[in-house]
């Protein structure tokens, strides 16, 4: 376990929370989507976390030690069905099938991602600062 | 020469590697409070520590003329080695509704004063460094 796993780490969540990002931007954007390629409305998506050790036959601490990997990323299949007769894709009885996407959860997704993001960010920081202080050790 | 020590125990004594085993559980532990930090959206992981106060008297009292005893067989043992300490995990409350125990403001005070101290730490071993080299330079340096 070195100063670069740290890093390493430190990274893994930056990309994660970046990831999250961009599911909440897709979310949001086609909130209102009810074509897709293979014409079912669009599916809300939701990234899985998941813990990895980085070593896992080292000692206590590093087993315990772990990167945050995005294990996938899911489809929701939940519609609203939306009374809307005159809407191009409604059906025989007037409904549209609309993702079940409620923009102000996404908002708040959206805000502890990026505090999630500036927290792992501060790590990185922080790592170099101690890097640095181990370097000029003597002088 | 002390005796009954070889050289390198008189220039790089006791402290000198009390020091040094501090700042490497310090490091340790940043880099558990890094994993905290990452997964603290992954559900179902709990927030991992080292459990200082009894590894840090071990890491300071590692040699075993300076061991400490224990006068009252009701005190601490203390968990784990310097070379090898035990992680303890924190439990999830019961209402964090995906079963994750990493709170932020928690861990950014833990990696804040870790890493404060890791400062403090490295301040110890270069003053001790710098004594070493006024030694060596007949008082001049």
């Amino acid at each position: 376990m070195d100063i670069l796993d740290t890093l390493n780490i430190a990274g893994s969540g930056l990309s994660a929370q970046r990831l999250r990002l961009q599911t909440i931007a897709s979310n949001m954007a086609n909130a209102r989507t009810t074509r897709t390629d293979d014409g079912t409305p669009y599916q809300r998506r939701v990234p899985v976390f998941e813990a990895l050790t980085i070593d896992p036959f080292g000692s206590d601490v590093e087993r315990n030690i772990a990167q945050v990997e995005v294990s996938s990323v899911e489809a929701i299949d939940d519609y609203v069905e939306v009374y809307d007769p005159a809407h191009p894709d409604a059906n025989e009885e007037g409904f549209v099938s609309f993702p079940d996407i409620n923009i102000l959860e996404e908002m708040v997704d959206m805000m502890t991602t990026s505090r999630t993001y500036e927290s792992n960010l501060k790590v990185v920081d922080l790592t170099r600062e101690m890097a640095m202080k181990a370097i000029e050790l003597g002088r | 020469m002390v005796a009954g020590g070889s050289m390198s125990d008189f220039l790089f004594d006791r402290l000198y590697s009390g020091l040094n085993n501090v700042l490497d559980i310090r490091s340790q532990q940043h880099a558990l409070s890094a994993t905290n930090l990452a997964n603290a959206e992954t559900p179902g992981y709990k927030a991992r520590f080292i459990p200082f106060e009894a590894v840090l008297e071990d890491a300071v009292m590692s040699n075993d003329s300076m061991a400490m005893n224990r006068t009252e067989s009701a005190h601490f043992t203390g968990t784990g080695t310097v070379s090898n300490p035990q992680v303890e995990e924190i439990e999830a409350p019961p209402w964090a509704e995906n079963g994750n125990s990493v709170f932020a403001e928690r861990e950014m005070a833990r990696l804040s004063s870790n890493s404060m101290l890791y400062g403090a730490v490295t301040r110890g071993l270069s003053t001790r460094l710098s004594i070493l080299r006024y030694a060596a330079s007949d008082g001049k340096g």
